[in-house]
C-alpha cells in the first residue's frame, strides 16, 4: 500500500498527511526519498516535516486557501460513491457504531486537488453500498465550492480510482494474487472494472529496502508502535 | 465564520445551527457558516510561565487559540520562570498574561499526555484511566492511586 501510494505523489508538489496515518507517511516519505525530493511534505506532529507554529488551526487555514496537491483520508464506512462515514453506523441518535468524528475531512475532502482514500483492512463492513453517515461526499452540487476531490482508494486488494463522470469508485488494479471473486466477496457492492483493469505493480527490492531502513525510522519518530511492528520481512 | 467544504454532507441534516449562505461575494456559490465556539471555562497546561501569567505553550497544540477563545482561562505550568527565561525560550509559543484569568503551578499536569521536552506520553497509564473510566468505583480507585495518592 505505501509503494501505490508513494506514486501518486508528484515531485515539487505539497504533499499532507494527517492523524492515524502511518502508512500514508510511509509512502509520501518513499516518494520525497526517492522520485519527489522537491516535493514538500507534511506530516502532522512529526518534528522534523510540521512547518506550522500555529497549532492545527494554521494547518487547516493552509489547507483551506487551497495550498495542498494531495492528501490522504480514511472512513469506518466508504461506499461505491466515494462517501466517507466518520460519524456512526445505524441510527445517528442511538448508534450500533460511533467512529471518532469527521474532525476536518467535510473540508480536507474538497480543497487539496486529488485526495487518496486509504483502508488497512477490506470487508464488505467497510466497503460498504451506501454510508450510513456521509462526513465527506465522493461528489457535490455544481455550486458548491470544490477545487479537489477524490483520487484513488487504495485497500490491500485493490486500487480504485474514482471516476468523476459516473461519481463512482473504479477498479484500476488488483493487487498480485487477489482474483476478482475474492475482491467480490469482500467488499459491499458490486465493484466495477477499468477496461484497462490489470495487476498492480509489485514492490520493488530498492522500495522496500528504503521503506524497511530510512522510511521506517523516519515514521518511528511519531509510529513507534507501527514501526516496531509493521515492517517484518 | 465559514468555512470551506460541508456543503453537500451529513453535517446540514445534523448541525442545524451551521447555515448555508450564497457567497456575497460570488453569489453562484453556497458556503457554510458555523458559529463560533465560546467557552465559558478553558483548562490549559503550559511548559512554563511567568508570575503574571504569561505563558509558554506546544506549538503544535492550539491552546492559544482555545484560551483567546474562552471568557475564563485557568492555565496550569510546569514551572514558573522570570519573563527574561520565557521569552529565550526557543520552543514553544507565547500567549500573554492577559488572556489568562488564574495560573496554577502544577509539576506534571498534563499526565498521563506529553509535555514536549519534559516528559513523554505514558501510554500504559492511559490504558489504565480508559479501563478504570468504565465505572465510578474503578475510577475512584485511579485517582486515589494516581491523583491524590
Amino acid at each position: 500500500m505505501a509503494c501505490v501510494i508513494a506514486r501518486e505523489v508528484r515531485d515539487g508538489e505539497t504533499v499532507a498527511v494527517g492523524t492515524l496515518a502511518a502508512i500514508p507517511a510511509c509512502g509520501v516519505l518513499l516518494a520525497h526519498f526517492t522520485h519527489a525530493p522537491r516535493a514538500t511534505v507534511i506530516i502532522i506532529n512529526h518534528p522534523d516535516y510540521w512547518p506550522f507554529r500555529g497549532g492545527s488551526k494554521e494547518f487547516y487555514d493552509f489547507a483551506q486557501r487551497g495550498k495542498l496537491d494531495l492528501f490522504f483520508l480514511s472512513g469506518g464506512q466508504i461506499d461505491r460513491h466515494g462517501n466517507l462515514n466518520l460519524i456512526t453506523v445505524g441510527d445517528h441518535d442511538r448508534p450500533d457504531v460511533r467512529f471518532p468524528g469527521g474532525a476536518g475531512a467535510a473540508m480536507l475532502y474538497y480543497l487539496p486537488h486529488r485526495v487518496v482514500v486509504f483502508r488497512a483492512d477490506h470487508s464488505p463492513r467497510i466497503f460498504v453500498e451506501r454510508v450510513d453517515t456521509v462526513t465527506s461526499p465522493g461528489s457535490t452540487p455544481s455550486d458548491v465550492v470544490r477545487p479537489g476531490g477524490p483520487w484513488k482508494t487504495v485497500t490491500p486488494l485493490c486500487v480504485f480510482r474514482y471516476d468523476r463522470g459516473s461519481a463512482a469508485l473504479v477498479v484500476e488494479s488488483l493487487h498480485p494474487g487477489v482474483s476478482r471473486e475474492e475482491l467480490g466477496r469482500r467488499t459491499g457492492f458490486a465493484p466495477t472494472y477499468d477496461g484497462a483493469a490489470g495487476v498492480t505493480p509489485e514492490p520493488t527490492d530498492a522500495e522496500l529496502e528504503l521503506l524497511r531502513t530510512r522510511v521506517k525510522d523516519t515514521v518511528a519518530r511519531i509510529y513507534p508502535r507501527f514501526a516496531m511492528t509493521a515492517f517484518a520481512r | 465564520m465559514p468555512v470551506r467544504g460541508h456543503v453537500g454532507s451529513d453535517y446540514e441534516r445534523l448541525r442545524p445551527e451551521f447555515r448555508v449562505i450564497q457567497n456575497p461575494w460570488a453569489p453562484s456559490e453556497r458556503v457554510m457558516l458555523v458559529p463560533s465556539i465560546s467557552p465559558d471555562v478553558a483548562l490549559i497546561h503550559a511548559i512554563a510561565a511567568t508570575e503574571d501569567g504569561m505563558l509558554l505553550l506546544d506549538h503544535m497544540e492550539d491552546d492559544a487559540l482555545l484560551a483567546q477563545a474562552s471568557r475564563t482561562v485557568v492555565a496550569s505550568t510546569e514551572r514558573v520562570v522570570s519573563s527574561q527565561e520565557l521569552r529565550r525560550s526557543g520552543e514553544g509559543v507565547i500567549l500573554e498574561g492577559i488572556h489568562v484569568t488564574a495560573l496554577v503551578e502544577a509539576p506534571g499536569g498534563a499526565l498521563p499526555t506529553l509535555v514536549r521536552g519534559a516528559y513523554a506520553l505514558d501510554a500504559d497509564r492511559i490504558r489504565e484511566y480508559i479501563a478504570a473510566a468504565t465505572d465510578d468505583a474503578t475510577f475512584k480507585r485511579y485517582l486515589d492511586r494516581h491523583i491524590y495518592g
